[in-house]
């Protein structure tokens, strides 16, 4: 055999072949054949969690922020007290009742800010895994985080009930009725009180035990709870927190962050606007003005307008004490049209056709950059009066009650229900549940009869009020309904007249 | 699997033993290879002697040489894409030179021609039962374009390829065959050199709807040859990864010989395309009567102070050349743009390194590497409302910004910025080992590591329009690995005789990691610092994606009188991401190809007419593997207040498995009138089994949506190649080409899943709905409710088009005069598609119609105005039809005299143009742009803001080789 000669590039091919083996035998390790890992928690992983309730109720923590803050953007775009402007809500279909439909984007969105079906499920249902999948193998879920997650289930429910005629709380079972909801939600919040009493969640639950018996017209309970919280705690306020940069207040977001402030109140609560004025606001859950208002409407209902009328001078006092929040508003006010609505202080204002023009309710606006022009409240504001108060009859005292409902509950999630309002369930679970059908109970909207047609509930005339230049041209606007008077007249109290399907 | 790999390192370890030669005495072959009818020296020619595993390609004279030649009798053979190949025989006389010419003949058949993908090995088109398209250096070499992507327009024929936009850093959405899918994305996969590389089409954050392509940095330099199969037969062997089909990109090896050295300079002009704005008299600046005002009389400001014309320079310089044992091909690139919209700058470095050694005469050991550094900058496009395009054409500008004049708009619109940077790696070798002309075999190994960094910035001075007071600064950060490895071994046995044989069988597996990681930094005190740092609030993100596929495959094709060929395989495939309760998958194939004209009978006046004809047929399946991870049941944490609240994100599926596409396909190619004319016709049908749809959960789960295997898809149509000489006289030679492609897509089966949308704009959906295409579109559209012949009412109807077209074809010529000058031109067109005029819609917003919607009555017969665009989105959407003349290429050969004075090998002079001129149905979309693409799932395209269309590029180069 002869050996063949040295030549330069058989080094060449023993350093390739050596770069070939290298290659390939750090590719081993890299290539690590089959094993690949999950990044995220695996139901294995939360097998093994050590204490699984109490790592998973900051998850429902801020579901419930979800809900809540989607709950007051649906609610809030589809009643009078705010119509929609652009094309941010998927256009503004949810002004006009009748175009509701399970497949209107709100309604059938999973978004953080505008699913209100959606996160009410979501918060069920992850309430529901928390306390009947977790909770019983968890030796270390104490009475209190117990009691939490009871409430945030109540709430759900409660929401729910206030909201939707019917909806399904089980996979593949037909839709729970709004009474059945609100018995459920009745049983977590009564859960809350018994698993904890003296904790922190016992008097939200308290409020909003009141709330529901005010819901299914039980009037003596809602007065026996609502003094009980005013006993507690006469200044209660009980907000849901919202975190500045992962979680933010959904109706902010809407109110203040976004160019086209897809929100734009009804003219008469523009100096309640915005409500929230920093990213992390916290939106009341329960507070104890809605304690005097519940007392209100309890004494209107058995006939004691005097009563009535202390309880509401009571929420009058206790509003005055809360806080507000100088803002530099940067709001044009447009509307779809791009004609600015009412937004200087020389406007009056009508509240129905024929009404007197009232002076007061619109602030100047958007403010010079920077400079922080009007002044709104947080918690709780209104324009009666207690002169107002003291001059009105039994009748009147009904339409100031559902005022101040609208006015110092703007923006918490209350008016679709008191409006007798109801969604429709999304169109998702119309499609996936196999034992729901359109036309089914909780597949409509429903409308009362005394809801005015077409997107009328935000309607005002006229619609073109300052020139070019931006001087005013018609200093009093007129609102096309008043929708306290309309439901004073045609509903009469809701806690006399429930409307529970 | 850990089995196989390493006894792919035994086996590599082994092979790379074998190092010893027997010396001999030895000679040397040279010769050149011409056109045939030319003088003229064909370069990159591949002349091999197979029994002694020996080869050079030609040099840029058509001149090779084979040196240490043992001395023998052997036969040679030459073989370039595109011409026939010839074999001759040789003797090598030691201590002697031998001379043998070739003369290749032009083949619009190519049956001759060789391609490797889907085969397993290298195997005559003759022999093929399912089409394989190949493009060519020379088509590769005439083209102006920078990346394969924009290659492939209107050179494959049942394709569709749409660019996004003006913008750099971007892809095409590239699709064969039809839609096959309704979750997962229709890029076929790439393979260069055999190495997987990355063909994400979303890598980077989307600020307005267009993102960043992982195609934008495939460059067309340096590559010898791609072949391309659309999915079905020819796919099998790729197994569950290739229903797309697969494009295989061959890089350019070196040749024996002295070095050559090439220089190119390319310089050249980008022509922004205004055609689909309005601009004139559209925007506010129509509406300025005050002649004192700014603005007055601007009614062109996008045309005349927001675009430009840029100008492009690229540089190439490549060294090649090698000895009998050692061959290099080695070459640096440099480009910079300055691009036709502002922040649209565009540079890009890149090297490339081929080595080709032989350990021995029957191993081979070849490397391949290339990195590429490319940096870009774009802007806001799409439904961004910094986007600066839309504003300004639809009249938003000033009131978005604040600003009172539109210059002072534009300067604010100008200062957020987006920039982008990317480093990408691409190693590929490969060991052949040929014991004997029985058995070869090859391991493939290799890498394609690809990062990105783009940051985008909101300064604080930009508030009013980025609403960002305290500034902001986002980065959002991509690493893409993936990790190769083949083997496979050919035995081919009997291969005389009336009947051959060839059984392949191999191996092969890639892993691919994918890691995001996005965070923002919001309020800096200060203006100037880019560093997260100093940010008041930050936030974080980050997703991570491992999949591994390895799978092993047989495949057998019998040869019965080397005219009729029959063959049948299968690949099983494991992956990571199947369901637990999912096995091996298994894709069979079988098929067979009749070269009919070889017959006996056929010879006469039957050939005279039909001078080759084969037939084909073949059925094969492909798969489409299931997103990482999505068949477990997973929790998802986000921070709340300081904690990390989890909430339910996945709802796992055991089952799930990959989508398989199982195609028929028969066709045939023939060539007519002694080659005056050629013809290939497929015809397909292919059906999506297992269809993936995202399945949503009902509501009261409170879970999402979950991957799962309940649909059918199908997909029908006929693809056509024609080639037509014209002319073919030795100084004139003129041809016309033709492709055409029709596919018909409708999902059979919903598998009892709802109707959902793939994408949604505000008045229309890309809708997935039984008996109708993937993405069908289903608008808002006005109709007469009451029957009085007035349009009174809207509602969602399905439109019967598609966002992607159903009819695609090119047509292209090419004239060559004395051998000295070529002309090329090419033009593309699709018709079938309609597209989402988001633009007009903002329009309406700021009470201004741009596309044209109905008047609207009330019940009564009142006119009550036009239908918005939410109501109308009919009106929104256009005619997606399109011709473009897509490039005119000129270049000229400078004479012999001239080159021989300045001591050159050759000097060629080009100047070609791209995009140059497009015929629409309508004024407001450019119709071939894909549009709104957001990255990863489905994505269709046919939804446009104010879009600039990729400019008109005008090069003029000179390439010189030393």
């Amino acid at each position: 055999m002869t050996i063949p000669p040295y030549r330069p590039h058989r080094l060449l091919a023993a350093l390739l072949a050596l770069a070939l083996a290298g290659g390939f035998a750090t590719g081993c390790d890299f290539l690590d054949p089959t094993e690949v890992e999950n990044p995220r928690t695996t139901d294995d992983d939360l097998a093994s969690a050590n204490q699984p309730v109490r790592s998973l109720l900051p998850g429902l923590r801020a579901q419930f922020s979800r809900a809540i803050g989607s709950t007051v953007v649906a609610t809030a775009v589809a009643t009078d007290d705010y119509s929609i402007n652009g094309t941010g809500l998927g256009g503004n279909d949810m002004d006009f009742p009748e175009l509701v439909t399970p497949n209107t984007a709100v309604i059938n969105s999973t978004g953080a800010t505008l699913g209100i079906y959606w996160n009410l499920q979501e918060l069920r249902a992850l309430s529901d895994f928390v306390l009947n999948d977790i909770a019983p193998n968890d030796e270390e879920a104490s009475n209190a985080l117990l009691a939490e997650a009871h409430y945030y289930r109540g709430m759900a429910f409660l929401l729910q009930a206030e909201n939707f005629t019917a909806v399904p709380a089980e996979a593949n079972e037909a839709p729970a009725s709004a009474a059945t909801l609100f018995a459920r939600a009745q049983d977590d919040l009564q859960t809350v009180l018994s698993l904890d009493e003296g904790g922190p969640f016992a008097l939200p639950a308290e409020a909003a035990l009141a709330r529901l018996a005010r819901g299914t017209g039980d009037t003596g309970t809602a007065a026996t709870l609502a003094s009980a919280v005013l006993t507690s705690a006469p200044s209660f306020l009980f907000q849901q927190a919202f975190d500045e940069q992962n979680l933010v207040n959904a109706p902010h977001l809407y109110i203040v962050t976004r160019a086209l402030k897809e929100l734009q109140p009804l003219p008469r609560l523009d100096f309640l606007d915005p409500k929230y004025t920093a990213r992390d606001a916290g939106i009341a859950v329960a507070k104890a003005e809605e304690m005097h208002l519940i007392l209100a409407e309890v004494a209107l209902d058995a006939g004691q307008p005097e009563a009535a009328r202390g309880h509401l001078r009571d929420a009058l006092a206790l509003v005055a004490e809360r806080s507000t929040t100088a803002f530099a508003d940067d709001d044009p006010r447009f509307d779809n049209d791009l004609n600015p609505r009412p937004r200087t202080s020389d406007i009056a204002i009508a509240f129905e056709p024929g009404g007197d023009f009232v002076e007061g309710l619109v602030l100047d606006r958007p403010c010079a950059e920077g400079v922080a022009c009007i002044e709104t409240p947080t918690v709780s504001g209104t324009s009666v009066t207690e002169a107002q108060l003291t001059a009105a009859d039994a009748a009147e005292l009904t339409r100031l009650l559902y005022l101040m409902r609208q006015e110092i509950l703007l923006l918490e999630g209350r008016r679709l229900h008191d409006l007798g309002l109801r969604f429709p369930m999304m169109l998702r679970e119309i499609e996936q549940n196999p034992t729901i059908a359109e036309g089914d109970p909780g597949t409509e909207m429903v409308i009362p009869a005394y809801i005015p047609p077409g997107n009328e509930l935000d309607l005002y005339t006229p619609v073109e009020i300052y020139d070019e230049d931006g001087n005013t041209i018609e200093p009093e606007i007129t609102l096309l309904h008043d929708m306290n008077r309309v439901l004073a007249t045609e509903r009469g109290l809701l806690i006399t007249n429930p409307q529970v399907p | 699997m850990k089995h196989w790999y390493t006894a792919f390192m035994v086996l590599t370890v082994l092979l790379l033993a074998v190092t010893t030669v027997a010396a001999q005495e030895q000679g040397t072959l040279t010769g050149t290879v011409t056109e045939a009818g030319s003088s003229q020296g064909l370069p990159g020619v591949n002349v091999v002697i197979p029994a002694l595993n020996r080869g050079a390609a030609t040099t840029i004279d058509g001149v090779y040489t084979l040196a240490d030649l043992p001395a023998g009798t052997y036969e040679v053979s030459a073989r370039f894409v595109g011409f026939r190949p010839s074999t001759q025989e040789v003797t090598i006389v030691a201590g002697a030179e031998a001379t043998l010419n070739f003369e290749l003949q032009e083949d619009f058949m190519q049956m001759d021609q060789t391609v490797v993908t889907g085969t397993g090995l290298s195997t005559e088109r003759r022999r093929l039962s399912a089409d394989v398209s190949v493009i060519s250096t020379r088509d590769i070499e005439e083209s102006p374009v920078a990346s394969v992507d924009q290659l492939l327009q209107g050179r494959v024929s049942g394709s569709s390829v749409r660019m996004q936009s003006a913008q750099p850093g971007q892809g095409a959405l590239i699709n064969f065959r039809g839609i096959t899918s309704a979750f997962a994305d229709q890029t076929p996969v790439i393979y260069v050199d055999g190495v997987r590389v990355d063909n994400n089409t979303g890598t980077s954050f989307s600020f307005g709807g267009e993102s960043t392509s992982a195609l934008s940095e495939l460059l067309t330099n340096d590559i010898e040859r791609i072949e391309i199969t659309k999915g079905g037969a020819a796919s099998t062997l790729y197994g569950s990864d290739a229903a797309n089909g697969v494009i295989q990109i061959f890089t350019r090896r070196g040749q024996e010989g002295q070095p050559v050295i090439t220089l190119r300079t390319e310089q050249g002009i980008d022509l922004p395309n205004t055609q689909f704005l309005l601009d004139t008299g559209f925007s506010f600046a129509s509406n300025v009567e005050d002649p004192d005002d700014p603005d007055f009389g601007r009614a062109n400001f996008i045309r005349d102070e927001i675009l430009r014309t840029a100008h492009t320079q690229n540089y190439y310089t490549g060294v090649s050349g090698g000895t009998s044992d050692v061959t290099y091909n080695v070459s640096g690139r440099v480009q910079q743009s300055g691009g036709v919209q502002p922040n649209n700058a565009s540079t890009l470095y890149a090297l490339r390194g081929n080595v080709e050694t032989k350990l021995a005469n029957t191993l081979n050991v070849s490397f391949s590497g290339a990195y590429t550094r490319s940096n870009f900058s774009r802007i806001n496009n799409g439904t961004a409302i910094a986007d600066p395009l839309t504003a300004f054409e639809v009249g938003d500008a000033k009131f978005f910004s604040g600003a009172s004049t539109l210059d002072e708009a534009l300067d604010l619109f100008l200062l957020p910025t987006i920039k982008e940077g990317v480093d990408r790696f691409t190693l590929s070798t490969t060991a052949s080992y040929t014991p004997s002309e029985l058995f070869s075999s090859r391991l493939t190994g290799g890498i394609d590591s690809r990062s990105n960094e783009q940051r985008r910035r909101n300064p604080a001075a930009a508030d009013a329009l980025t609403g960002n007071d305290g500034g902001l600064l986002t980065r959002f950060d991509r690493n893409f690995n993936a990790v190769t490895l083949e083997y496979q071994g050919t035995i081919s046995y009997p291969r005389e005789g009336r009947l051959t044989s060839d059984f392949t069988f191999g191996a092969q597996g890639f892993r691919e990691e994918t890691s995001t990681i996005f965070g923002e930094g919001e309020t800096f005190a200060l203006p100037g610092t880019e560093d997260f740092g100093e940010a008041g609030s930050i936030i974080a993100d980050e997703t991570r994606s491992q999949i591994f596929n390895g799978g092993f495959f047989f495949r057998e094709q019998l040869g019965i009188d080397d005219r009729l060929f029959l063959n049948a395989g299968i690949r099983f495939d494991g992956n990571s991401a199947f369901g637990d309760d999912v096995g091996l998958q298994a894709y069979p194939s079988v098929g067979a190809a009749y070269n009919i004209s070889d017959e006996n009978f056929w010879r006469g006046r039957v050939q005279s007419i039909f001078s080759e004809l084969k037939l084909r047929a073949a059925y094969g399946a492909t798969g489409k593997f299931p997103t990482p991870f999505a068949r477990d049941v997973t929790f998802q944490a986000n921070a709340f207040r300081g904690e990390a609240a989890p909430r339910f994100d996945n709802p796992g599926n055991a089952d799930l498995r990959p989508e398989r596409t199982a195609t028929l396909e028969a066709g045939f190619e023939t060539s007519l009138l002694r080659d005056v004319f050629g013809l290939n016709i497929t015809g397909y049908r292919s059906i999506t089994s297992d269809a993936i749809f995202s399945v949503p959960e009902q509501p009261v789960t409170g879970r999402g949506a979950q991957l799962r295997n309940v649909g059918e898809i199908r997909n029908r149509g006929i693809e056509l190649d024609a080639d037509l000489r014209i002319f073919n006289r030795r100084n004139v030679r003129w041809s016309l080409g033709a492709a055409y492609g029709y596919v018909e897509n409708a999902i059979t089966d919903m598998g009892g899943a709802a109707d959902f949308n793939v994408s949604t704009t505000v008045s229309a959906q890309q809708r997935v709905s039984e008996g109708r295409p993937v993405g069908a579109w289903r608008a808002t559209t006005p109709f007469d409710s009451n029957g009085d012949g007035l349009l009174d009412a809207s509602e969602f109807r399905f439109t019967d088009t598609t966002p992607f077209p159903d009819h695609t074809g090119s047509i292209s010529t090419r004239l060559t005069l004395y051998n000295r000058l070529n002309l090329f031109a090419l033009a593309d067109w699709a018709t079938g598609a309609e597209v989402f005029d988001w633009g007009s819609h903002w329009a309406q917003f700021n009470g201004l119609e741009r596309a044209p919607r109905p008047t609207r009555f009330d019940t009564e017969g009142n006119e009550v105005g036009k239908f918005s665009t939410a109501a109308a989105g009919t009106a929104l959407l256009q005619s997606g039809d399109y011709l473009k003349l897509r490039e005119i290429a000129i270049s000229y050969r400078l004479p012999e005299r001239l080159i021989e004075q300045a001591n050159l090998r050759s000097a060629q002079l080009s100047l070609t143009g791209r995009n140059l001129l497009t015929f629409a149905r309508q004024d407001f979309v450019d119709p071939e742009l894909a549009g709104l693409t957001s990255g990863g799932g489905l994505q269709l395209g046919g939804a446009q803001s104010i879009t600039l269309s990729p400019p008109r590029q005008l090069r003029l180069s000179l390439e010189v080789t030393l």
